[in-house]
């Protein structure tokens, strides 16, 4: 016999100034199975909650119904008042008569009194049906896995490596320190890239807790929530790492040069190659691509040369597995390719190249030595144009949002111009500077005034070429007049696009992504670390454009969500999820298809009765169901029904209007 | 068509600076210095644009423009300037150069906002101080229209705005010893 006890909140004025609550309890107390009714004026107060613990105890309650606000705001107090006074907290129904009734039905209170007796009546008619619930402990395994090497990757992994907490972080290419590896001075204190990067990355490579793997990629990820399961590809880099002792004298003898990437192909490297003098690990890898000996089967010079004998041109790609609990995503970002932009001459002007080719330029360990050259002379330029918003900002040939650190570095640029030639000018087209960020504005105000750098405000409409200079011709909106620059160089600031592989990386771990590739958080304001699927976070600029500073700091906050999610042995999760009654399923499958967070698996159990035949059923994994009832509204053999949310709960309902 | 880049140096910023003992590079162009001005809507580039075109080096279009002849030195700008630029400064930098270099608009307004500087500075070398009846009749004289304002000339006589008489300061010939030491400097300079 159920003994069901209503509260009806005021809220204040909130729902008490457009509900008649006295009429409403008046109407609750006529319901058949409700003992006990009363308003008060705020239910979630210290006496609110105390009125109902009492009031569990005094009556000898079964199950209780709040109308109040929404179950987003309350549902946790109220659920806590309950188990307080000995009772299963999930017996708590919540009939919301505030942004469902009072609030959206100002005008007529008749019918927002009408409602909330409906609301009710709906509340109480669940609430006989609710079952005792209780929270599934899932167990943990303490690893976590950091999926890319650039700074975020790096700062993820050392946080979490610091909490003791064993990392294994894997990395494409043959060396840690991703983009940060390739910049000159960061913004806005111009300290050098390399100098405050490498250190970080040589604790990666001592850190006791952590295991790095680079030349390594993701493949596969099973399992859910604290207990994933990571295949990962070691691809062959046909020198052991072990005896290697990184001199050298292999890649300075390979006779096959290939654009190095690093550069941004504005030099070349070897087949058997290490990235940068600082790379961590300092071991090369021959690329498999171009190696003549693994081609064709002739040459043979690197294995000729190396005095430790490394060189082992059979090795092959290797599979590992890892057991891990949570996964850090920082794949961060390519350069979006200028390619559309015809106007400015892109790949016919070979003196107009883009951001990171020039940052790569004025740094000290660049291909050219740190001072920036036409590439199709090799002479120094004096006047530098650099067009801002390429890509960015430009729904008709690239992207629409903004790329967040282009007039930071191109303010960088312009300094460091200034600073590598002392007799430049830099020229910079620009439709807004977004300088927002601590110290910032002060640094775009330097390369106004201190270098001299001339913002003219607009895009650049065309470049052509005139003799060796580059014309370029724009507006300066400032004075409402066309202006045309006689320029030596044109340094594009193209945009920072998601990493290409994003789409795939996703679909692989499960998670979802925009349409142009960004991995999508679980909230934009109050979860941006998280990801929808449980035990995944996002750091640095494959969530979206980001800085040095904010990439750093992301990381760090996945850190601390890691080992939150590792701070006990177990885990704890709601219950009100979905379970499948292998009795009635017909093994269609179609739950598996609308799952959004891949959490049912199909499986074989016997026919029964003796037979030695087998059927296909769903199984639901506990660990990653979210309770969102997707399955349950496509199974058509009604074979799946979610706790808190049960058929029969949803049909009391509809019955009680 | 504005052309750039033909030359690294802006000479002409680095002349309105020194004279001015500002940097323009400072204006960050918001243009409150335009909503600020009182005269800005009869210039035909504002105190904004000036900024930039100084900014630009684009001396000619500067020195043509009639902005700084406009310019009643009243610094409500500067009082409102954001980066703390003393306008004022600069336009009357801009006035100097313009004579100095000897190319400045011949429209008539221009022609007539000279004469009046001309014929205050007489007064001043006259008198120690303005003498505004007699600067009225020489500037109505000499820019051969007698009759200008002659209709307020009534109202001002009667509420006393304009006295008829001048008195010189203690000694004019103070006055004009200073004045030829300023001359003397200039040519020196």
């Amino acid at each position: 016999m159920a003994r069901v006890g209503v509260f009806v909140c005021f809220c204040g004025a909130n729902i008490g100034d457009f509900v008649d609550i006295p009429a409403v309890v008046e109407e609750t107390k006529k319901i058949k199975d409700v003992k006990y009714a009363i308003e008060y004026k705020y239910v979630c107060s210290d006496p609110g909650q105390q009125m109902i613990r009492d009031t569990i105890v005094d009556h000898r309650l079964t199950s209780i119904v709040v109308a109040a606000c929404s179950p987003r705001m309350h549902e946790k107090t109220f659920r806590k008042a309950l188990s307080d006074a000995g009772m299963n907290p999930y017996l708590l129904e919540v009939a919301n008569i505030r942004e469902h009734a009072s609030w959206v039905h100002q005008k007529d209170k008749e019918a927002a009194t009408e409602k909330s007796c409906d609301l009710i009546r709906m509340a109480v008619a669940k609430s006989i049906a609710n079952e005792q619930l209780h929270e599934i402990s899932v167990p943990v395994t303490k690893r976590a896995l950091v999926i890319g090497g650039g700074i975020a990757g790096i700062q993820a992994a050392l946080d979490i490596a610091d909490a003791r907490i064993p990392v294994t972080l894997v990395e494409k290419s043959p060396s840690i320190g991703g983009r940060m590896a390739q910049l000159d001075e960061t913004f806005p204190t111009l300290d050098c890239s390399q100098c405050i990067l490498t250190p970080r990355m040589v604790d990666v490579a001592s850190h006791p807790y952590i295991e790095l793997l680079p030349y390594s990629e993701v493949t596969e990820l099973d399992g859910y929530v604290g207990n994933y399961k990571a295949k990962i590809k070691k691809k062959a880099s046909f020198v052991n790492f072990d005896t290697c002792t990184g001199c050298g004298t292999c890649w300075q003898k390979c006779p096959v040069k290939v654009p190095n990437e690093f550069n941004m192909g504005v030099d070349k490297r070897k087949a058997i190659y290490s990235p940068f003098p600082q790379a961590v690990p300092n071991k090369p890898v021959i690329d498999a691509e171009h190696c003549t000996m693994l081609i064709k089967g002739k040459c043979g010079v690197c294995a000729k040369v190396c005095e430790k004998g490394s060189i082992d041109y059979e090795m092959k790609d290797e599979m590992i597995e890892r057991e891990i609990g949570a996964v850090v995503v920082a794949t961060g970002f390519d350069l979006w390719d200028p390619k559309p932009y015809e106007e400015y001459g892109v790949g016919r002007f070979k003196d107009v190249i883009t951001s990171l080719e020039f940052e790569r330029m004025v740094s000290a360990n660049g291909p050219t030595g740190g001072v920036p050259v036409r590439p199709s002379d090799g002479n120094v330029p004096k006047n530098v144009v650099f067009i801002k918003c390429v890509g960015s900002r430009d729904e008709a040939k690239g992207i629409e949002y903004c790329s967040k650190v282009c007039c930071m570095y191109t303010a960088k640029h312009a300094i460091l111009l200034h600073h590598k030639v002392h007799d430049s000018h830099a020229y910079v087209f620009y439709m807004d500077i977004r300088a927002a960020g601590k110290g910032y504005e002060e640094f775009v105000k330097r390369a106004q005034v201190e270098t001299g750098a001339t913002y003219l405000r607009g895009r650049v409409s065309k470049i052509y070429k005139k003799g060796d200079k580059l014309m370029v011709i724009g507006e300066d909106a400032q004075i409402g007049q066309v202006v045309e620059v006689e320029a030596d160089m044109v340094v594009l600031a193209t945009a920072i696009y998601p990493y290409k592989d994003n789409p795939d990386l996703a679909r692989l771990l499960g998670i979802s992504y925009d349409k142009y590739g960004f991995l999508s958080e679980a909230h934009p304001k109050l979860r941006p670390v998280e990801t929808a699927k449980a035990g995944i976070f996002l750091a640095g600029c494959t969530q979206a454009p980001k800085d040095i500073p904010d990439s750093v700091a992301q990381a760090s906050a996945t850190a601390a969500k890691v080992c939150a999610l590792f701070s006990g042995d177990t885990m704890k999760k709601d219950p009100m999820i979905a379970s499948v009654n292998p009795e009635f399923c017909s093994g269609c499958e179609n739950c598996v298809s609308v799952c959004p967070y891949q959490a049912i698996v199909t499986e074989e159990i016997p026919m029964g009765h003796g037979s030695e035949e087998v059927r296909t059923v769903s199984k639901i994994n506990e660990g990653v169901c979210q309770g969102c009832g997707s399955c349950v509204a496509i199974c058509r053999s009604m074979a799946i029904d979610l706790a808190g949310f049960t058929d029969m709960q949803i049909i009391n309902e509809i019955v009680a209007i | 068509m504005i052309k750039l880049g033909q030359q690294i140096e802006n000479k002409f910023l680095e002349a309105v600076n020194n004279k001015s003992g500002n940097n323009v590079l400072d204006c960050y162009q918001c243009g409150k210095c335009v909503g600020t001005c009182p005269v800005s809507d009869f210039m035909d580039y504002p105190p904004r644009e000036i900024m930039q075109m100084i900014k630009l080096g684009l001396k000619d279009e500067t020195y043509m423009a009639n902005s700084m002849w406009f310019c009643l030195t009243c610094a409500a700008c500067s009082g409102r300037c954001p980066r703390e630029i003393n306008i004022p400064y600069v336009m009357e930098s801009i006035r100097h150069l313009a004579i100095e270099e000897n190319e400045y608009s011949d429209s008539g307004k221009v022609k007539q906002i000279m004469k009046f500087h001309e014929i205050f500075i007489d007064m001043v070398k006259r008198y120690g101080r303005n003498y505004e009846l007699r600067m009225m009749a020489e500037f109505n004289i000499r820019t051969r229209n007698l009759f200008k304002d002659m209709h307020l000339a009534p109202k001002a006589l009667l509420k006393g705005k304009i006295p008829l008489g001048v008195k010189k300061v203690k000694s004019t010939k103070a006055i004009q010893r200073m004045f030829k030491m300023a001359e003397k400097l200039e040519k020196t300079q």
